[in-house]
């Protein structure tokens, strides 16, 4: 580590941004030696996966509404005229929300590195249908998803019909990648998983709602032979880590805690971290760059890695953060004997499902729940996520679907918004993108489930600053730096 | 270190380091955690967090020493850096002036970050350059070299530091990481002050009536069933 001016060292690599992919960088590079200098132009971790304060979600709006460039636009901030929010530093809102499968490969390189020790994870519980009211004088309700045989034996929420073909449908997705299965489905495999589960199951549309919402694909469109991929995850990742359980959540703001752990171990194999700090300019040479950075040091690496902030191809989606004043307790019920009280609950509203006055929504909207469990809110309070696609009137769909969904969750006591965020996230680039020393890693993912395949990008980037002949065995295995201690009897 | 005495209560307390380049922070930790010191000691990495236990007459605390690994610098501590810490010890070198406004400014960054209950120590190191010492005009740690030939190289008062620490509520001790002098006894009276009603996460006996917290049951083990099966065993 350089004690000196950091214009005295040459940098093996400036990484600049602290979001996932360029953390995780750095947590890979961790014992690689590399003299390494980590920037970002923000004054907080986790670029756009960062969990703020109601503080620091305000300030980022205002900084929003005065630059026009990057990958979010349109947020705002409406607090209801309700007493209840508690100080801000109470509150860390997670700009995306992410669930991540026990299998991801994420986990299973936080373990191989060690840096899961840094990180409480909390157990994802069930996922939720929303169903409109059927007649005037009914109220909208939840139905639980069943996603395990024992779950589809006990639920009294399908027809024994319907079960039957839920069972084919699950024998099927956990040997779907066998000879015999792939023929069923390759014909279909970049068709949406819909036709497939109408062609081959002949399901009918409830039981392909169950199916979709637990691929959580924003247009309903998932492919065919995606879906199955994530399906099968599903059903593999449930009871990995415990019973009754598929997905993880990082306590405190999700993603955004693991780039900071990311960082933190960075930090401590030698790397240099300045926050406040981005690039003004640079010069390009032979075999270096010289960096003039915002706070005005001056820097030469032999590699730059950056983020990638231009707007992909993709469709944006919107986005509504809300802070509710109930613990919606009824959401984060453990239904399965010894599993850690779930802090995460997912209700899918289907499209067409949203029938008070207004348009209905013609794409799914998906809401994660967060109890005070993971740390985002005060006792008693929630966190509700809503994502869906932009649309020129998807505020208006988010925000009614949150008033639908509060009052399927208590009926009797609606509970009272506290605090909204809203704004609109544009897809980034899929693909990374080296030019002479600089590297750009893709853009964030929109997708509401860890994707695995962005995770090949930090690799290859790792193998790029490593260089000459590395071993992918040897990636991201580190053993614990001091003695571990679980055990407090000695 | 085996402990042969009736098993007391158990709790984790975290602990976070602050404090200006040099002033001794981790040979402050070095000497409490193995009585060790080293002369010019390089600036610390490689070293994430360190345990070591404080046997009180009621309970043993187990401290997690979080080193600031060099992110002291540019002050960019991640907030996981500050959370859930329940006692920070802020260190400056009595012999430059400097680092005192800089422990100041660590202060009102926790009173800015850190829980609410956090408590605070002020320590003053390197108290062996100092004529109250018994005169040893080396650093006492921090890879510090400019010691002065006077025997007193003392620039910040006893009276000035203390003063400070009374108006803001913190703990405040005048140290020697290189004698050892008062060393032991700042996390002693950090463990004395942590309040019983803040102590998470107890194991052993006494955790179950201790109120275990509801975060313990919401945690996922990454270690897999093996690993739990081995702690329940335990606990037992």
């Amino acid at each position: 580590m350089a004690m000196g001016s950091i214009g005295d060292t040459l940098w093996d690599v400036v990484i600049c941004g602290t979001g996932l992919q360029q953390s995780l960088l750095a947590l890979s590079l961790s014992r690689s030696g590399k003299n390494i200098l980590h920037i970002d132009p923000n004054d907080y971790y986790g670029g756009a996966e960062a969990a703020f304060s109601l503080q620091e979600a305000e300030s980022w709006v205002d900084r929003l509404a005065t630059e026009d460039k990057g990958l979010f636009r349109s947020a705002s901030i409406t607090k209801p005229d309700v007493v209840g929010l508690s100080f801000p530093r109470a509150y860390s809102l997670a700009l995306a929300p992410q669930l991540i499968h026990a299998r991801s490969e994420l986990l299973s390189q936080l373990v191989s590195s060690r840096a899961y020790r840094q990180v409480e994870f909390l157990a994802v519980g069930s996922f939720y249908i929303f169903k409109a009211p059927v007649g005037p004088e009914q109220q909208p309700s939840l139905v639980r998803i069943p996603s395990t045989r024992e779950d589809v034996f006990s639920t009294t929420a399908i027809s024994a019909k319907a079960k039957r073909g839920l069972m084919k449908f699950l024998r099927f997705v956990l040997d779907y990648d066998s000879p015999e299965q792939r023929d069923a489905w390759k014909p279909f495999a970049d068709k949406p998983l819909v036709d497939f589960l109408q062609e081959h199951f002949k399901m009918d549309t409830e039981l392909k709602t169950y199916i979709i919402t637990l691929t959580l694909s924003l247009d309903g469109r998932i492919t065919t032979e995606d879906g199955l991929f994530i399906v099968h995850r599903h059903l593999t990742s449930m009871g990995h880590f415990g019973p009754g359980f598929a997905a993880l959540y990082p306590k405190w703001g999700g993603i955004s805690e693991i780039a900071q752990v990311a960082c933190r171990a960075g930090a401590v194999g030698g790397a240099v971290y300045m926050l406040g700090a981005g690039i003004k300019s640079m010069e390009t040479a032979t075999d270096e760059i010289e960096l003039e950075l915002t706070s005005g040091d001056k820097v030469k690496t032999k590699l730059l890695v950056r983020g990638d902030e231009s707007v992909g191809d993709e469709p944006s989606i919107s986005r509504l953060v809300a802070v509710v004043d109930s613990p919606l307790k009824t959401l984060f019920e453990s239904t399965v004997d010894g599993a850690p009280t779930p802090c995460v609950a997912v209700v899918a509203l289907p499209p067409g499902s949203l029938t008070t006055p207004g348009e209905a929504n013609t794409d799914p909207v998906y809401v994660f729940a967060h109890s005070s469990g993971t740390g985002e809110c005060p006792n008693g309070q929630s966190v509700l996520y809503l994502s869906t696609m932009v649309t020129p009137n998807s505020k208006e769909i988010l925000s009614r679907s949150l008033e639908s969904l509060l009052s399927a969750v208590d009926p009797d006591r609606v509970p009272q918004c506290l605090y909204q965020l809203y704004y609109e996230q544009a897809a980034g680039v899929k693909q990374s993108r080296l030019d002479g020393l600089i590297l750009d890693l893709p853009g964030p993912s929109l997708s509401l489930l860890m994707d695995d395949a962005s995770l090949n990008h930090v690799r290859e980037a790792w193998k790029k600053v490593v260089g000459g002949a590395v071993d992918d065995a040897e990636y991201m295995v580190f053993t614990d730096r001091e003695p571990v201690d679980d055990d407090d009897y000695e | 270190m085996a402990d042969t005495n009736a098993p007391k209560p158990s709790s984790s307390v975290k602990l976070v380091l602050l404090g200006e380049a040099a002033v001794g922070k981790s040979s402050l930790v070095l000497r409490f955690v193995n009585n060790d010191f080293q002369e010019n000691k390089e600036p610390t990495i490689g070293a994430a967090f360190l345990t070591q236990k404080c046997n009180l007459p009621t309970r043993t605390i187990k401290f997690e020493i979080w080193d600031t690994a060099g992110q002291e610098r540019f002050a960019s501590l991640a907030p996981m850096y500050y959370r859930n810490a329940q006692a920070a010890l802020v260190v400056y070198d009595l012999t430059k002036p400097t680092s005192l406004i800089k422990a100041k400014h660590w202060v009102a960054e926790l009173q800015r970050q850190a829980s609410p209950g956090i408590v605070i120590a002020l320590v003053g190191n390197k108290l062996d350059l100092t004529s109250d010492s018994a005169g040893s005009a080396e650093a006492s740690g921090g890879g510090d070299d400019n010691a002065e030939d006077s025997g007193d190289a003392r620039k910040i008062s006893t009276d000035e530091a203390k003063a400070y620490a009374e108006e803001e509520g913190l703990l405040f001790f005048e140290t020697s990481a290189k004698t050892g002098h008062n060393v032991t006894e700042v996390f002693t009276a950090i463990a004395n002050a942590i309040p019983e009603t803040s102590l998470k996460s107890a194991r052993g006996p006494g955790a179950s009536h201790a109120g275990v917290s509801r975060t313990e049951e919401q945690r996922v083990n990454l270690n897999g069933p093996r690993d739990l099966d081995a702690k329940e065993g335990c606990a037992c």
